[in-house]
């Protein structure tokens, strides 16, 4: 029961149409999760209800002890859980340090007088922010591009920099929704090495949604499968591999493993 | 009870104008995103046209009417092509603020041409009153009634049963998929400017004949009311702004009718917030959320 | 760095200074006549009100239009605090009071109506300032329509001066600070920046609350200068002046603000001899450039001290 991330019969109905049917999973601490399935299964529908983005409607989800229910996608962030987006939704018209650092507005507080007035607190604070900024630029090799407006960055790059801007929130739990979708073969690869880094160098929970199969028993410690909404099979990569139901879930698409 | 109905009547003749002019608002914000404050004065052009005409060459009403559509149709064309066509891939706000550069242009170049100073209408249909069961109702309120009516069917049947229609549907879903079967929305915007510029037109002459008084300025306040009225209704949404231009001609003339006059503007607004907290998209608009 | 920026903030104090002192010789010598003098001062109220505008543009992202509401709380409160305490404390205090009611206005109006997104924010904004300009046209206190006459005046340009700079420090600093990248956030992408703690009602309403207090400054000094005021100062297409300062100095740019201030405020004075030609003059040049500039002036081009320093920096060591 001292699961980071608990979901219990969580359903999600978009008028008529069930999205998620009653789906319980468990992440624990330091964990390295997939979350794995056919197009349209609910996958994403179920990160934007564990998200608050479109909150559930039915079943609970609690979060580290504390119940996630009718919280906004503010206050969950708040309380340690990031996420990166299907398509990359990065501020495009600011710089990859201050993607970063609006990640990180609610680690400090700055009052308006100080900020005004650029007192001493400001400029402490601002330093703090600064450091902490660096840190992550450094970590995952974004330093050279830090003055760079991200809607001119590569693909890939962009897809780094939304990774780097939900570490900078300083979450205990981080959502990845399809993160190598558009990548080559090398930049799955760096990815590949960048979120066990997450688990391994960052202490961080990682609940990933991916279609590359490889990337997924590579990485994956315990794999869900959702199908229609629900959920079919829970296991590691090699039972999931030779899970009955999940081939027939995916046959005419094809486990590439 | 009389008086109530008699408001309602009067409410109708004024909401009818305002509906021609928020179908214009609409069409074009549908399909190009575009608020086009020079819709009220496309209006404008057409009350001065309807003037001209009937003064210079004694025509009656029905072919002011079609001659002020088919010139205010051109200028609207004229308009898309000249000021807002270069800026079809620019910011919104960038053709939002020509738009308004193309509204002072109109409004100040009429006054320039002609001068500021308000002119009366010539009468061109004879004012006659009808009561029954004690409302009365002018012959120029069931004209304005009528032909608002008429071209909203026309409008209606136009975007619903033609090639066109269903190509201005097409356009303003998605433009590129749209000309990727082949549709040129370049040829789809114009005729919607076209199309709303006409109603606007009409709308111009129409008012000319109930209020008898034309000047360059008479756009602002009635287009902003139009453009509330298609907000209020749902923007992009025709039925909508027929809907919310009755209601708002309504709204004014009730609001007045209980001696609030002064407050008929104010009420106007306090129920476009009131309807947009409760519905953000307005009464018939879809309301489109995004995805993640 | 801390030393770079503390040379920056000295150049930027040192051209207000000097722009100062050149205005304050100009007036003496005679080169500025009260004709440039009027002209200066409108153009710096219009800084006041369009850097605010911009902030809640071209920094929130929020489509406002009703910044001429709140400049007509502004004016009301300092016209008719001054016909009763006809004092420079009572200029103060009514410029005060103007913000604060401008401030629960903000508030009352922008609680359920940021909500609304793009153009519907607009209408809506559109519509709260014309509410409170016909109350205040129906208000005794106000005078109603016929307005406020003989206000007397205490905003006399180096008052109007000192607050152009007072309020720029204001809104630049904002927007260079915590709450800057918090309302840039969800200007860029409101589902992202509330992915990442940030909680867009409250900051947008910062922003919101802040474009309208400085709204109130502007209103109070147009007051006290013009020592006139009417409702029909404060209507929809005053708002859409100010909008038009924002848009071609370029959105989200300050500099941009004042340089577009600056050039219609020229433009405006020396049209003035081409009676109603003016306007359509006017027109024309606002669509001419909007079709060649459409990102405005400077587009979102910012001058900033502390990146020549830094760029003669690097020369140097290069």
């Amino acid at each position: 029961m001292s699961s980071l991330l608990q979901v219990e019969h969580v359903s999600k109905i978009f008028g008529g149409l069930k999205a998620v049917e009653d789906v319980s999973l468990h992440v624990e601490e330091g964990e390295l999760v997939a979350l794995i399935g056919p197009n349209g299964a609910g996958k994403t529908t179920l990160f934007n209800a564990l998200t608050g983005v479109s909150p559930a409607t039915e079943g609970t989800v609690t979060f580290n002890g504390v119940s996630l229910d009718k919280k906004k996608p503010y206050q969950v962030a708040k309380m340690g859980i990031a996420r990166t987006f299907q398509n990359i939704r990065l501020f495009h018209q600011l710089s990859v340090r201050e993607n970063l650092q609006a990640a990180m507005t609610h680690r400090y507080k700055e009052d308006f007088v100080s900020s005004i007035l650029r007192l001493p607190t400001f400029t402490k604070k601002e330093a703090l922010v600064n450091g902490w900024t660096d840190e992550i630029l450094a970590k995952l090799d974004l330093s050279a591009v830090g003055d760079t407006i991200t809607a001119n960055l590569p693909y890939g790059t962009q897809r780094r920099v939304e990774i780097a801007r939900a570490v900078a929130s300083d979450p205990k739990l981080i959502f990845l929704d399809e993160p190598a979708a558009g990548m080559n073969p090398e930049e799955t690869a760096d990815l590949t090495a960048l979120i066990r880094r997450l688990q391994s160098e960052f202490g961080l929970t990682v609940v990933l949604i991916e279609h590359d199969m490889s990337l997924v028993m590579n990485l994956a410690e315990r794999i869900y499968v959702l199908e229609h909404g629900k959920l079919i099979a829970e296991g590691t990569p090699a039972e999931i591999q030779n899970n009955d139901a999940v081939i027939t879930a995916y046959l005419g698409g094809g486990v590439h493993a | 009870m009389h008086t109530a109905m008699q408001q309602i009547i009067n409410g109708l003749s004024l909401g009818s104008i305002y509906a021609l002019l928020a179908l214009g608002y609409t069409m074009v914000y549908g399909i190009i995103k575009l608020i086009n404050f020079a819709h009220g004065d496309v209006y404008m052009l057409g009350a001065f046209w309807g003037y001209f005409i009937i003064n210079k060459y004694h025509v009656d009403f029905i072919v002011a009417l079609l001659s002020a559509m088919i010139v205010t149709a051109f200028a609207g064309m004229l308009i898309e092509y000249l000021a807002y066509r270069p800026l079809r891939n620019s910011p919104r706000i960038t053709a939002l603020i020509t738009a308004i550069g193309v509204s002072y242009f109109l409004e100040n170049g009429m006054s320039y041409l002609f001068g500021a100073n308000t002119r009366n209408f010539p009468q061109v249909v004879q004012q006659h009153n009808y009561t029954a069961f004690g409302i009365s109702i002018s012959n120029i309120q069931l004209l304005i009634l009528v032909t608002a009516i008429i071209l909203m069917v026309l409008l209606q049947l136009i975007i619903q049963k033609t090639k066109m229609g269903t190509a201005m549907r097409a356009v303003a879903v998605d433009q590129e998929a749209a000309a990727l079967v082949g549709i040129n929305p370049d040829h789809v915007i114009s005729f919607t400017f076209g199309l709303g510029s006409a109603l606007a037109g009409a709308a111009g002459v129409l008012i000319g004949l109930y209020y008898n008084s034309i000047d360059p300025l008479m756009g602002m306040t009635p287009g902003i009311k139009a453009f509330v009225a298609a907000v209020v209704g749902g923007i992009g949404s025709v039925p909508g702004a027929a809907i919310g231009g009755f209601l708002i001609g309504l709204l004014e003339t009730g609001v007045q009718a209980i001696g609030l006059s002064a407050y008929k503007d104010a009420a106007v607004y306090v129920v476009l917030i009131l309807i947009l907290i409760v519905l953000p998209a307005g009464l018939l608009g879809k309301n489109v959320k995004e995805k993640v | 760095m801390t030393k770079k920026k503390l040379q920056a903030n000295s150049l930027w104090l040192l051209v207000m200074i000097i722009g100062f002192v050149v205005i304050n010789l100009l007036v003496y010598v005679g080169v500025i006549d009260s004709f440039i003098e009027n002209m200066l001062v409108t153009i710096g109220i219009n800084i006041i009100l369009a850097t605010g505008l911009n902030l809640i543009i071209g920094f929130s992202g929020q489509f406002s239009l009703g910044h001429a509401g709140f400049m007509a709380i502004g004016a009301y409160a300092t016209g008719i605090i001054l016909q009763t305490v006809p004092t420079v404390g009572g200029f103060i205090g009514s410029i005060i009071v103007g913000i604060v009611i401008a401030i629960i206005a903000a508030i009352i109006v922008g609680v359920p109506t940021l909500r609304l997104s793009g153009d519907y924010l607009a209408i809506a904004t559109m519509g709260a300032a014309e509410i409170i300009r016909v109350v205040i046209n129906n208000m005794k206190i106000t005078n109603g329509a016929a307005g406020l006459f003989n206000i007397p005046q205490f905003a006399t340009w180096p008052v109007v001066y000192a607050l152009v700079c007072v309020t720029t420090i204001v809104i630049v600093n904002f927007a260079h600070s915590r709450a800057g990248r918090a309302i840039q956030a969800i200007r860029d992408d409101e589902i992202a920046a509330e992915a990442v703690g940030v909680n867009p009602t409250k900051w947008k309403l910062a922003a919101f609350v802040l474009g309208a207090a400085t709204a109130a400054i502007g209103g109070s000094l147009h007051a006290s200068y013009i020592q006139t005021i009417a409702p029909s100062d404060f209507g929809i297409m005053n708002s859409i002046a100010l909008l038009i300062i924002v848009v071609l100095g370029g959105v989200g740019s300050m500099t941009g603000t004042f340089l577009a201030a600056i050039v219609l405020g020229v433009l405006d004075t020396v049209l003035q001899s081409f009676g109603t030609l003016r306007m359509v003059i006017y027109a024309v040049a606002l669509i001419v450039i909007m079709v060649f500039k459409p990102s405005g002036l400077l587009g979102r081009y910012e001058f900033s001290f502390a990146r020549v320093l830094n760029r003669h920096k690097k020369e140097d060591a290069a």
